[in-house]
């Protein structure tokens, strides 16, 4: 988010996913494409049929980059050296596009500047990816026309996550593929609505639509029609909520004043966030804890109160994808037993407060975001009804949504460069821990398996806590398929049946963060990125050890 | 017996309130969010029938639902003996007489080919017949195929022979119905009054409709050629390999194939002392369908399980059952994503086999 | 004498469309478990007995076939009969906890009931074997439903030639009916021998793959018959050591394992190529089995 504010002035991918078909060059990175997003995968596939390159790059040797015709395997951590040493190639090639960089674009002389630094044999020795592989992909990339960019969470859960994006951004605006059809940059989003809630300001530091807090105009708009004063002051992260009042946290200040209750909706952090000891602390502290959620969560059994919510398939509204397109889902089913929606809930809990909250319907709430949100101006209920609905920016109705952004011109005006240096991993590898942990997502199972634990034919193929390991790394070990293995971090042990598999990489280990019986982030570790506050789920410091049965 | 008559496209309506009354109605349906689906009428004059698309379901569901509870358990603990008592309760079928309406031919050919694993492979299931003993079809032949149709090539279209109680043949203004089993005969006798006899030409201009139809396909499927094929050899290779890439393992192509019928069946308890037995849909792409206990699979890898989809449809079947057990659909062509689908298989089996240019 | 054979028919036709078939094929019976004998630390064998009189009379079952068996919230699965189709109610079944069903059907005591639903699939062809020099080759927990075939032959065994028992295990405390098994010792109308992959202290006998007991015996490929059942890659070798000493294809029976829904030939899980292991298995002869690559 804030890599691609920062840069182009707005943090959501430039382009529309179909424009993925047209494109002669995807660059993948962080990304499990095909198990994590598979409707893009299924276009990057499509593309490479067509003739497009693919170049991947991730450490982990996953399904799409087994497909790519170039796939950097780098050191995880080191996504920032990689770039800048394609970028050297690039200049050194002189593949740069310099009208665009003249046009577009501000700061350019200092990223020059860096970039002529740069030595590649370092950068080969820093990423292990070799120096003929780096001029590859950036011949490749650059000699291209329309060469997209598509990147996910292997870039951004880094603490220097915002530095990666910008390296990426930077890389997009050195050959000019950006602000155009069919290229541009795209950061791929995890789940089906986490573009919407950000949308909708679920961020400390915004109004709905990214307007500012600090807009007087802003701020009295909405004054007028919700009839109260909004508060100054910012809000805090969600690391900060869940870290911040807890006695052992560290490398969290303090808040000023520490949360004395929280209202949390469909989200279980204590499976998802990293340094599971410290979220429990900080929410037995709390003086009170509403959790609103379909299932029992582990983190609603610490609630006081728990409301029971309905599911997706119980209400009518929208969400937002990756690609900024607003879609109307229907209820399909009355909500079950006595769960309500989530905005009854709210609008129940308001008018307890004093404040009602009439809404008639979903689509009155629409109005409502239209009337105060110019990026939502024109996404009123009955246009995305039918369709497969609209992309923002959609200032009003006559406006048919926006297939990708900085048409002519970068949100933000210029495209800034951003020069980036390399950034350690916070937690190095040791002696005692010489394992790397990079934790993920699995195909059949969705975040802290609420809802997908529940499914048997899901669970039935994938049933317990896996780790990747490469086979070398296992057989020193003493492993083979299906032993169990005890992973031990500076923080915290879990057990996982081991898998091995040359998709790992040797020294490096993967699991997935979805079950309970292996809370994988009370190994994480908790620091994060100083800008966005995305935690360094990506990379921390392990052993690990057969379970002797 | 076959008679031979026309039906006004007028009195369709009419003539379907008439079997309504006795009957429950299935019929293609343009919903509001406008997707064509096979559904329960209830209300005939709000629904609106869409017999100009082909419903992205087919007609499985039916007669075989997705989930479908089979019996009910409890499970006493016995307070003297400390034993446990363990019953089963069947759960019965609710169903009606049905009238499935607008059914084209790859649909009604696939009820028939699952009658034989639900009626005639060995043990008859009850819940299967329950529903397929109220069943009544009046079909329609395909004056149109889709663009991913192929029934022509699995021979179970576009137009049908048999299998059906009524087969409607659009003729512009009206319908020429041909009446199959003794069903069918009955309704034109009992509602003679939407029918009328058909002449020569009628009938000519239905045939000529029909060899027409089977020009219009823009898909040229070499189903039985791939079958042949596999017989003699084991598929070339590559393929297997090049296809399963694309698998997402999602089972969209045996949940809308109206010919996979695999299923689970899986205890859902509902609290200590009782449960639910459920069937549900399954698919062979699944990992876990073969998965033993102790984590034996002898289905090993992606690419086993998608070759083990197509040789079951393309060479098992056929020496089973004496066909395909592919109805030429397509809408696993609609459905995959990865491209996954029957017709990628056939094509690349036929096509690395050099006498396929003998062949059309 | 007519009058009693018409009764066996008469059973024989009740138990096509008995009350097991008859009114929901899906349906399992309560039946008690009526004793537990403990093969070693992963194999019970369990004796059951049917809780309604009716079911207790009717049922009757063949050597290689096998049921489908209910645990309170498990689910089921196909387990092979073990006991001999003897004429009495109660009937076995050797069960390795190998996953959560099995596993959970080992937490069960004397008088638990479990659910069943069967006899299913095709038995062992009994009447071919009869005047045939028999050789049973078992490895692990495959020697249940071998179990089952030799006790019926031992029944009568005046029907049958020399009957030969080659059974490989693991390791000495994985060897199931070992007491069966050690009193062939003493008896002349069974030979008996018996391989470990690993031995023990107190291990005396032969240490190695059960292909290799197969050297040890002598087999006259015209008047033999060979029922094999163990793990696939087991049953692979045998087979293949089998027609290296000159055994015909439809000599040569074996029974393999899949994963099971139904058991009556519907749900699909079972196939290997065109065949379903629960309606036209589990027993095959080694003709109809033309690719041994998955078994």
């Amino acid at each position: 988010m804030a890599g691609l504010a920062t840069t182009f002035g707005s943090g959501a991918m430039t382009n529309s996913i179909n424009e993925l078909d047209h494109a002669q060059v995807v660059l993948v990175s962080g990304s499990n494409t095909t198990e994590a997003h598979p409707q893009v995968a299924r276009r990057i596939y499509g593309c490479v049929d067509r003739g497009a390159k693919l170049i991947v790059i991730d450490p982990r040797r996953t399904k799409i980059a087994r497909y790519a015709d170039l796939h950097l395997q780098l050191r995880p951590g080191t996504d920032i050296p990689l770039l800048n040493g394609i970028m050297r190639s690039i200049i050194d090639e002189n593949l740069v596009d310099d009208l665009f960089i003249e046009m577009r674009t501000e700061n350019f002389f200092a990223m020059r500047d860096m970039l002529l630094q740069i030595d590649l044999d370092q950068v080969a020795a820093t990423t292990n990816v070799s120096k003929c592989m780096i001029r590859q992909a950036a011949r490749i990339y650059a000699q291209a026309q329309r060469s997209v960019i598509c990147y996910c969470l292997g870039v951004t859960q880094h603490i220097c996550g915002t530095s990666n994006v910008q390296s990426y951004a930077n890389l997009a605006m050195l050959t000019g593929h950006v602000e155009q059809e069919f290229t541009g940059v795209d950061p791929l989003r995890g789940q089906n609505n986490v573009q919407g809630a950000c949308d909708m300001a679920a961020l400390p530091n915004v109004l709905p639509g990214y307007q500012s807090l600090d807009d007087p105009g802003v701020r009295n708009k909405f004054k007028q029609s919700w009839g109260v004063e909004l508060p100054k002051t910012q809000g805090v992260t969600l690391l900060d909520m869940t870290h911040g009042g807890s006695v052992w946290s560290e490398g969290f200040e303090q808040l000023p004043e520490p949360i004395r209750a929280m209202y949390i909706m469909g989200e279980n952090p204590m499976l998802s966030d990293p340094g599971i000891k410290h979220v429990e602390a900080t929410l037995r502290d709390l003086d009170f804890l509403v959790v609103a959620d379909i299932f029992l969560t582990e983190t609603a059994v610490l609630a006081d109160v728990v409301f029971p919510a309905a599911s997706f398939a119980e209400k009518i509204g929208t969400v937002t994808n990756s690609e900024r397109r607003v879609q109307l889902m229907n209820q399909a089913i009355t909500p079950v037993g006595n769960s309500r929606t989530d905005d009854k809930i709210i609008a129940g809990i308001a008018s307890r407060f004093g404040y009602d909250m009439e809404y008639e319907s979903s689509a009155e709430i629409m109005e409502e975001i239209c009337l105060l949100t110019p990026l939502y101006g024109g996404m009123y209920h009955d246009r995305l009804k039918g369709s497969w609905g609209l992309q923002w920016p959609c200032s009003d109705r006559t406006h048919d949504g926006t297939q990708y952004l900085h048409k002519y011109s970068f949100t933000r005006g210029r495209g800034r460069f951003e020069p980036g240096d390399h950034v350690e991993p916070a937690e190095p590898l040791s002696e005692e821990y010489p394992f790397l942990l990079i934790t993920g997502r699995a195909y059949h199972h969705y975040h802290t398996g609420t809802m997908t634990r529940r499914s048997h034919t899901l669970v039935r193929e994938h049933d317990r806590p896996y780790i990747d390991m490469h086979p070398e790394d296992g057989k020193r070990l003493g492993l083979q398929r299906g032993d169990m293995v005890q992973v031990d971090s500076r923080r915290g042990t879990c057990n996982f049946t081991v898998k091995l598999t040359d998709q790992m990489a040797p020294g490096e280990l993967y699991c997935d963060f979805h079950f309970h019986e292996a809370p994988v982030n009370t190994l994480t570790i908790s620091c994060s990125d100083p800008v966005a506050r995305c935690p360094e789920f990506k990379i921390c410091a392990v052993k690990a050890e057969k379970v002797a049965l | 017996m076959t008679g031979r008559y026309l039906l006004a496209k007028d009195h369709l309506v009419p003539l379907l309130r008439k079997i309504a009354k006795s009957n429950r109605l299935v019929a293609p349906v343009l919903n509001e969010y406008g997707d064509t689906l096979f559904s329960h009428i209830t209300d005939l004059d709000s629904a609106a029938i869409d017999l100009a698309h082909q419903p992205q379901n087919s007609l499985k569901s039916f007669f075989f639902p997705q989930t479908e509870k089979l019996s009910t358990y409890l499970v006493e603990k016995s307070p003297k003996t400390g034993n446990v008592r363990y019953n089963f309760y069947p759960h019965t079928v609710e169903n009606q007489p049905t009238a499935y309406v607008g059914v084209r031919s790859c649909d009604m050919f696939a009820v028939m080919y699952t009658d034989m694993t639900f009626l005639h492979n060995g043990e008859r299931d009850n819940y299967y017949q329950k529903r397929r003993d109220n069943a009544f079809f009046i079909t329609l032949a395909c004056n149109h195929p889709f663009p991913n149709c192929f029934c022509n090539a699995t021979r179970s279209g576009p137009f049908l022979e048999l299998g059906y109680d009524l087969q409607l043949t659009d003729l512009g203004d009206r319908y020429f119905v041909e009446t199959g089993r003794s069903r069918g005969m009955k309704i034109v006798e009992q509602m003679g009054q939407f029918f009328k006899p058909a002449s020569e030409a009628d009938r000519r201009e239905q045939f000529q409709l029909a060899l027409e139809a089977r020009g219009l396909f823009q898909r040229n499927v070499h189903v039985e050629l791939a079958s042949k094929i596999l017989q003699e050899q084991d598929e070339p290779v590559g393929i297997i390999s090049e296809l399963s890439s694309r698998c997402q393992d999602c089972a969209g192509c045996a949940y809308v194939c109206p010919t996979c019928t695999c299923f689970n069946i899986a205890d859902l308890p509902l609290d200590e002392e009782s449960g639910e037995r459920i069937r549900s849909w399954d698919a062979c792409t699944f990992a876990g369908f073969s998965k033993m206990a102790g984590d034996h699979n002898p289905v090993q890898c992606e690419s086993q399980r998608v070759r083990k989809r197509f040789l079951h449809k393309l060479l098992h079947d056929v020496a089973k059952h004496g066909r395909p057990s592919c109805v030429g659909c397509g809408r696993c062509v609609d459905i995959c994503f990865g491209g996954v689908d029957i017709i990628s298989f056939v094509d690349r089996v036929v096509k690395t086999i050099d006498h396929c240019r003998d062949v059309d | 004498m007519a009058g009693i054979e018409f009764q066996k028919q008469e059973r024989q036709n009740k138990h096509q469309v008995g009350p097991f078939r008859q009114e929901n094929i899906y349906l399992p019976h309560p039946a008690i478990i009526r004793e537990i004998i403990t093969e070693n630390e992963t194999v019970s064998t369990f004796v059951l007995e049917f809780e309604d009189a009716l079911y207790r009379q009717e049922f009757t079952y063949k050597p290689g076939q096998f049921l489908m068996v209910s645990i309170p919230h498990q689910g089921e699965a196909p387990i092979s009969i073990s006991s001999a189709s003897a004429l009495t109610t109660t009937f076995a079944l050797t069960v390795r906890k190998a996953g959560k069903l099995t596993g959970a059907m080992h937490g069960l005591s004397m008088g638990d009931v479990v659910g069943i639903r069967g006899p299913y699939g095709r038995p062992f062809p009994m009447g071919d074997l009869e005047g045939k020099n028999l050789v049973f080759v078992a490895g692990g927990i495959g020697m249940a439903p071998l179990h089952s075939a030799l006790f019926s032959c031992l029944e009568h065994r005046q029907k049958y030639g020399a009957i030969t028992v080659l059974y490989g295990s693991r390791n000495p405390d994985e060897i199931c009916f070992s007491e069966e098994m050690k009193s062939f010792e003493q008896d002349e109308n069974v030979k008996c021998l018996l391989t470990v992959d690993e031995a023990g202290d107190n291990w005396q006998g032969h240490v190695g793959l059960v292909t290799e007991l197969l050297d040890m015996i002598s087999i006259d490929p015209g008047t033999s018959k060979a029922l094999v059942c163990g793990p696939g890659i087991m049953i692979r070798f045998v087979i293949a050591r089998l027609e290296s000493l000159g055994m015909q294809a439809p000599d040569i029976i074996t029974t393999l394992e899949r994963h099971m829904k139904c058991g009556v030939g519907i749900c699909g899980h079972c196939h290997f190529d065109e065949k379903l292991i629960c309606s036209d298995g589990p027993v095959f002869t080694r003709d109809e089995l033309t690719n041994l690559e998955n078994i």
